[in-house]
Parts: C-alpha cells; structure tokens; sequence
C-alpha cells in the first residue's frame, strides 16, 4: 500500500493514479461512480471516494494540467531551523517534543490557585460550563467506563475526566502548554506546566511507577514518562505502531462496529413494520428551551435604537445634490417655506412634495434624525 | 413558531389562510370564488410606501446586508452549550430557514474551542513539514496561488443530535440538528501541494493545527490526505469568514467537523499520531462495553424534515391543503441515493423524493407532497441512504451497539410529531 501510495504522490501521473483504484459501482439512483476500495484496500472511513474517471471525480471535473505540473509546484520556502523550533511545539507519548524541566505537586497547586481555579473549581471540580480535572480517584472512576444509562436512565453514568478516561497523559502536559489559561494562553513556564501536571495527577489520586503521587512529589521528565493511564486500552480501533491504518481500515469496514447499518452488509431497507414491539414515543420531558436569542420566524422590523447622525455629513452625502444650487443651508431662499411654520416643512420634507423633494430626501432616517437635518439645511447651523 | 408571537402575525396567518383556500379550491374547480365575499386586500388597493418614493441608492450598502425583516433569522446558542464565556461554545444554524443546499457565511453555525480568532492575512502563514522530502511555508498569497478546486460540502459537528442518546431535548430542529452547515469551499487539495514535498514512505499521520488560542489540533490519516482533503480558503465565493477559520482551514469533506481545523497554521508527517486534547478527552464515543471509538471520521448518513417542524408548524393549514414536507439528507461517507418518509414514526415507509443537485458529501434536498387532513395526527420520520450502502439506523438498532453515553456521532432516525392542532413536537420512537 505504502510503496503505491508514495508513487501516487512523487512519481505517478494523475491517469496511473486512476489505475491504481479499484472501481466499485454503487451509484444506486443517482448514478455516481463510487469505489469503497482504494489501491485493494478498504477505505480508512467506511465510506466511499471518488477516484477521477473521465476526468470527472464524482460530478466535478478535474484540470488534467493540475497533475502534470503539480510536481513542480513549490510556491513557498524551506522553513528555517527556529521557525521549525517555534512551532513544532507538539507533544507525544513516546516523549518527542516534551521539554526538559520539573515542578512539585505544592508548586503545582498554588499556579492552579493562581491561574486555574476561578473556572475548574476548588480541586478541579469543574461546574458552570468549565470542564472537571478531577472527581476523585482515576482507577476507581476508570471503571465507572462501563456504566450506561441505555437501561436504566436513573442509574449512574460513566465518569469521563482525565484521570479516569485520557489515554496519554502528554496530552494533558501539550494541552496545558497551548491552550491553558484559557484566556491567556501559552503563558506557563515548563516548570509550571511540570507543576501543574503533577498537581493534577495528585487531585485524581494517581501513581507513578508504583509511588503515590502526594503532596510531596516532585515531577520531572523521567518520572512523566513512566506515567501509565489507567484507561489507555479503553480505545478501539487501536491507532498506535505498525499497521495501525490497516486495522482502522478494518475497524470501519464493518458497520457493526460503530452501530452502522449497510445494506452491502446485511441490512434492510424496510418498508412496513420497521420498529420493534417495544417502541413507544417518547416526548420531552423538561428538556432545553433557554435559547438566545429566543425562538422567532417573525418578520417584522427589529426594535433598534437609532443613534443619532450627523446632520452637515447627511447633507453632503444625499441632500447636497439638490440643495446646493437651490435651498442650500441657510439661504435666504428658505423664507417662504419657514412661512409656513416648521411643522408643515417637517412634514412636507417627511412625505415629499411634487415640486421635486423626494420623501426624507430619498433617506431612511427616522423622523427624528430627519428633523435635525432639516433643521440644519433651513438655518444653516447644527443645533 | 415559538408560540404566537404577536396578535399582528395571526391576522397577516389569517390572511394568507384565507388566500391559500382560495387557491387551492380555485384548483379544485369550484366556484367560491364569485360567491366568497371578501374584504379587499389593503396591500393591493392601496399604494405601498415603497412603491412611492425613492429606495435606498446604490452606494449604501457597499457590502450587502438581508432585509431588516430577516432580523430572527439567526444562529442561536443555548446556555447548556456555553462553556468559557462562548469562549469553548457552538452557535448552531437556523436550518429551518435554509433554503437549497448552500447555508449563507453569516448564518453558518460557528463552534470554537478558545473563542473566534481574528488573524491578520499579512501576518498569516502555513507551515508544512515532518515526514517530507523538502519541508515549507507559505504566505496566503503565496498558498492561493496553487490551481484551486470549488466543491460543496456541509460541515457537520459529530454532537449534532448528541444531546439527545437519551430522550428528546430540544424542541426545536435548529438546536436538535443544526449543528451543521453547508458552503461551496475553494482551495487546493493537498496531494496537489504534496506532489512537490514529497511524503516519505513511512508517514501516516497527519497533525492539523490551528493558531487560535487553544491550538486545537487533529491528527488525520494520511488515506485522507491523498483522497481528498483540502485547505480552503474560499467559502460560498468569497474569503473564509473568522468563524469559518479566516483566512485558511481544513476541509475533510464529510469528517467530522473539529477533524476540519480552523485557523490552520501547521501540518506534520509523522509515523505515529498524535492525541490531541479533541481526539482524547473529547469526540471519542464511549460504547456500553467501557471501549470508547476514537479516530471515528466520517459522519455517517443522516436526514431530517425541516419542514414542518417545531419552528415551522401546520396550525394554519386548511382541511384539504396541499403542501410540502421537505428536508435535508446527507453523509459524511458518500451520496445520498434515496430518502423515505414514515407517517407513522418508521414502522411503514413510503419512498421520498429527491430535489435538485446530488452532490458527493454534500446536503441533499428531499420532499413529499401530502394533502393535509384537518386534526391529523402524524409522526414524520425521515430516513437516508448512501452509496456506501448505508442507511439510517432505527434509535434502537443504533443504541443497541452504541448505548446512550457515547455523545458524538448520533445518526439514527429522529421524528416530528404533528398533533391535532397542527403543532409540531419533538419526539423519539423506543423501546
Ligand atoms: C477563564 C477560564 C479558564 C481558566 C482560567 C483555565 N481554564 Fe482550563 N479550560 C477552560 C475551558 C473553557 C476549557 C474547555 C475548552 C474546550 O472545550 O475546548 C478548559 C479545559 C481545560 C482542560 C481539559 C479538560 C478536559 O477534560 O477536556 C484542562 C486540562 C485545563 N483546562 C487545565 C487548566 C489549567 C491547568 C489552568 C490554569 C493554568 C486552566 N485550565 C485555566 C477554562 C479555563
Ligand atoms: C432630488 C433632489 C432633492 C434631494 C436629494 C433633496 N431635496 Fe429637499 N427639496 C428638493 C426640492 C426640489 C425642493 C423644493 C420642493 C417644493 O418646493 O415643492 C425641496 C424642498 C425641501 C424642503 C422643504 C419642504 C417644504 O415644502 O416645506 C425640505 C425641508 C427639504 N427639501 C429637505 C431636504 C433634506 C433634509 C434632504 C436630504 C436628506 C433633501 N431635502 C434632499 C429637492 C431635493
């Protein structure tokens, strides 16, 4: 498979690549050619792709050009070495990335008391929307994975925290270092994520190597490294060392895995009589309802305060045209129409005349702002 | 409709109500029309205010904006789903009001896990590196200049529907499904920009990055990349909106939403993956034997009736209307190659019909024409089918392997439930 794909992207031209598909027709009603296999293999996802026939993948078409000079397309820049240190910061479980440096589990707690506390809560209990750290002991709540309300809705649920659920815990230092604090992230020493970590592990009551993490304990790279996650096997399709893509490959190609159902493997499409003798409906009971902004297909006009605009930059910007030749602010010309009283001139202006004034000047303002242009245009000042 | 807004919208319902019976027996043949006595309609008889005077001009809105009166039209949140000030949060998309298959830039839903970054094009860069023969980086000038690709697919967050393994919570389909949108992306796939690097032999994963403040990160199978994965740029034929990632995200046609990283600043070839934070502590689906799946990808084949639906009820249909219950279909693992309808919560199927483009990975537009009976009481229960062969799962087919604490990836069928009245409820079919 490697040695195929590797052609595929250095040596291969886009028409071998097609060879190297194996066509599959399930176009079923819409009649798209489909192929759940790539190079003889499964696909990774259980789902289909669409490799390029007739220079169409699926319904697009395709540039045939694209694939001819693609393998001389390099429109970028080697990255230099300290670029490359700046933000390859990521972290693995084998230890690749994880910097030197350590911090007890005392130091630990006073950065969380400092930093952490407001949103995870005394000891990291979490509550308000701010995700817990800890609910007590990881090994204990570890078994807590099997719990499963599907039978019984009253009966307790599965403790998900990162003592009792994570796999590795270089997530935990690699996610603390990037993203926490929340509000001002990537702000934390190594010494204090060291600390923190160790904190952590402390509150979910872990072990390293056998030694109970207390509140004595001074965590270091070497001691991180021998951290094992109680629930580190609690995750299927297996992704870690040799072959991991052939057994995720493996994993999705039977719907039963992951509660799927195919009609290539078995399954029905039912017509009458579709759902078990037990089914009853079930309605909401309580539910969630505090929606921002509340439920609404009205269509009216919004409630909105109008702020206030600037009579002079109305004027230049839409009355100007007009007025400048003929009623221009202030002039002298204006005295016959303020004859009639500023009311009849609101008006007049809001409505419009024959005489050639568009309703509010073709504006939308509201009848406030309106006025206060127009008594900028009849007497030439801002009042 | 969140019940009876104002005394105002009823007389405008009963107005259209009476417009709709007439039409429809109009079609019928027979003769109410002459016989009907009816008040004039003011909209017609009278000249409207915007018939009358000027519009707005042509420079006033230099980048458009909807009519005012589309103002309840919008992405909403609920507080349940609020973590870190809106900070760790998702706005979910008013599919309701969706129309085709292509969700508009400001109505697409938006979730972030350390608030909505605003990056600087300038200052932008994207680094490609690791298991590479000739590693690099790039200006966004510099990416978008690689032959580009237009494709539509929705984006779909894995806990669309996860609220509700349970029972039904939200009555409403904009909170209990839309956790999902659909654009026309551009950008370049990355086995077009990888033909040049070079991917050494052993590499197998790819980590995606974001720049935001939490970093978010994803590792990918590096099937997915050679397939078709891409990094866009383009969202419905302008630049990438900041919820949608500006400048630059990825885009795993039909993967999981958090698997599409926004803000994209780096990705890494390596022999072993990753386990960031969001393939770990979150979006891995614990299963009642206690193994929870991780790396699981593609969201699977899924529907709902968007119309009717809580938000769009039948309280004003007439005995005798005719009128079209529509929805959307889709899969995250293909095309969509058929959709039925249920009456009756799934226990009997008629076949639907599809509307309109069928694209790969995309929203599919589906409908059923029904002729109302007054006081009818309906469970409408949609079901989707891919060429992947898979099809919707009933909920106690799916839980039965899944269990009710796996959170993401719900996709078994959901049902409306249409009472006497014509309104419309939220409700599940179990044992
Ligand atoms: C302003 C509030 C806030 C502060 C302060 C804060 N966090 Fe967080 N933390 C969050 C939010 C919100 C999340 C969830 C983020 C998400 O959903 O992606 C989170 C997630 C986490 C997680 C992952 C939890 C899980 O189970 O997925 C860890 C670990 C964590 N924070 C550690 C820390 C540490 C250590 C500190 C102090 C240095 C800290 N946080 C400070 C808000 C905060
Ligand atoms: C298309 C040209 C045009 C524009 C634009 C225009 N006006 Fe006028 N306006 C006129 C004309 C012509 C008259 C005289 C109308 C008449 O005598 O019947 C007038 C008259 C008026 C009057 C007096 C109405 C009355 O009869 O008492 C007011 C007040 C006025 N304009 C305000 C404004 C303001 C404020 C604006 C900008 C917001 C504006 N106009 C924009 C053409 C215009």
């Amino acid at each position: 498979m490697f040695k195929l794909d590797r052609k595929l992207i250095i040596t291969a031209s886009a028409a071998a690549a097609v060879a190297l598909f194996t066509l599959g027709c399930n176009g079923g009603e819409t009649g798209t050619t489909a192929s759940t296999k790539v190079n003889g293999k499964a696909t990774i996802d259980g789902g289909v792709t669409y490799p390029v026939v007739n220079g169409k993948t699926g319904p697009y078409y395709v540039n045939p050009q694209v694939a001819q000079v693609a393998p001389k397309l390099y429109n970028g820049r080697v990255p230099t070495a300290n670029e490359l240190k700046a933000w390859d910061k990521d972290i693995m479980p084998d230890g690749t990335g994880l910097p030197e440096g350590s911090g007890s589990v005392e130091d630990g707690e006073e950065v969380y008391d400092a930093k952490c506390v407001m949103c995870h809560g005394d000891f990291g209990s979490g509550g308000g929307g701010y995700p817990a750290l800890s609910k007590g002991n990881a090994y204990d709540l570890q078994k807590t994975l099997t719990n499963n309300r599907w039978k019984d809705p009253d009966a307790d649920g599965p403790t998900r925290v990162f003592g009792s659920y994570w796999p590795q815990v270089s997530t935990l230092f690699w996610y603390i270092k990037d993203g926490m604090p929340h509000p001002f992230s990537k702000s934390l020493t190594d010494d204090e994520v060291y600390a923190l970590v160790a904190y952590v592990l402390n509150i979910n009551e872990m072990e390293i190597d056998g030694e109970e993490v207390d509140d004595e304990y001074v965590l270091d790279r070497e001691k991180f490294l021998k951290i094992k996650m109680p629930n580190r096997d609690g995750f299927e399709p297996n992704i870690a060392g040799p072959g991991a893509l052939d057994r995720v490959r493996a994993y999705y190609a039977d719907a039963k895995n992951f509660g799927g159902q195919n009609l290539h493997q078995g399954a029905e499409r039912c017509m009458t009589n579709c759902q078990k003798e037990t089914a009853k409906t079930k309605r909401i009971n309580g539910g969630i309802t505090n929606f921002l902004p509340p439920m609404s297909d009205v269509r009216d006009l919004p409630a909105v305060k109008e702020v206030k605009v600037d009579p002079v930059a109305v004027y230049k910007s839409t009355c100007a045209m007009c007025h400048d030749s003929y009623l221009a602010p202030g002039s002298a010309e204006w005295s016959g129409y303020l004859a009639e009283g500023m009311d009849t001139v609101y008006a007049k202006g809001i409505k419009g005349t024959e005489g050639g004034m568009p309703a509010k000047g073709g504006t939308d303002l509201s009848d406030a702002n309106f006025k206060t242009v127009v008594d900028y245009i009849t007497s030439g000042k801002v009042k | 409709m969140n019940n009876k807004e104002s005394q105002k919208v009823l007389e405008r319902r009963d107005f259209f109500k009476k417009t709709a019976a007439l039409s429809v027996t109009a079609i019928a043949g027979t003769s109410l029309v002459s016989s009907n006595a009816r008040a004039d309609d003011p909209a017609i008889i009278n000249n409207v205010p915007w018939g009358q005077k000027w519009g707005d001009p042509v420079t006033k809105n230099r980048y458009g904006m909807p009519s005012k009166y589309e103002h309840n039209v919008l992405r909403r949140n609920t507080k349940l789903l609020a973590s870190g000030n809106f900070r760790a949060s998702i706005a979910v998309a008013p599919i309701q009001e969706s129309m085709g298959i292509i969700t508009p830039n400001g109505l697409f839903f938006s979730r972030c896990h350390g608030g909505v970054a605003q990056i600087d094009p300038n200052e932008y860069r994207l680094m490609i590196h690791g298991l590479v023969e000739k590693p690099i980086v790039l200006t966004l000038e510099q990416l978008k200049r690689y032959p580009s690709v237009t494709r539509t697919h929705f984006i779909e967050c894995p806990a669309n529907g996860g609220q509700e393994w349970r029972g039904p919570q939200f009555n409403s389909v904009q909170f209990a499904k839309g956790f999902m949108s659909s654009a026309e992306w551009t950008g370049v796939y990355i086995k077009t920009i990888l033909e040049d690097l070079g991917l050494k032999p052993e590499a197998q994963w790819m980590l995606a990055e974001g720049s935001d403040n939490s970093e978010m990160g994803r590792t990918v199978p590096v099937d997915k990349v050679l397939d078709d994965a891409m990094i866009v740029w383009g969202q419905n034929g302008e630049a990438l909106r900041p919820e949608q990632g500006y400048p630059v995200r990825l885009l795993l046609p039909g993967w999981e939403g958090n698997l599409c990283v926004k803000w994209l600043k780096r990705l890494e070839f390596a022999t072993e993956p990753w386990y960031c934070k969001e393939e770990t502590s979150k979006y891995t689906d614990l299963k009642p034997t206690g193994k929870a799946i991780q790396h699981f990808y593609a969201n699977e084949v899924n529907s709902t009736v968007t119309s009717p639906s809580p938000e769009i009820d039948w309280t004003h249909l007439k005995d005798g209307d005719i009128v079209e219950i529509e929805g959307l279909a889709w899969s995250g693992m293909g095309t969509i190659t058929g959709v039925d309808l249920s009456f009756d919560g799934g226990r009997n199927y008629v076949k639907a019909n599809l509307k309109g483009l069928v694209l790969p990975k995309s929203w599919t537009r589906w409908s059923y024409i029904h002729t109302y009976k007054k006081g009818e009481v309906l469970q409408l229960t949609s079901r989707a089918m891919d060429d992947a062969g898979y099809i919707q799962p009933t909920i106690d087919q799916e839980v039965s392997v899944m269990g009710v604490e796996a959170v993401y990836h719900r996709n078994a069928v959901e049902t409306w439930e249409v009472n006497a009245k014509g309104e419309v409820n939220h409700v599940q079919i179990r044992s």
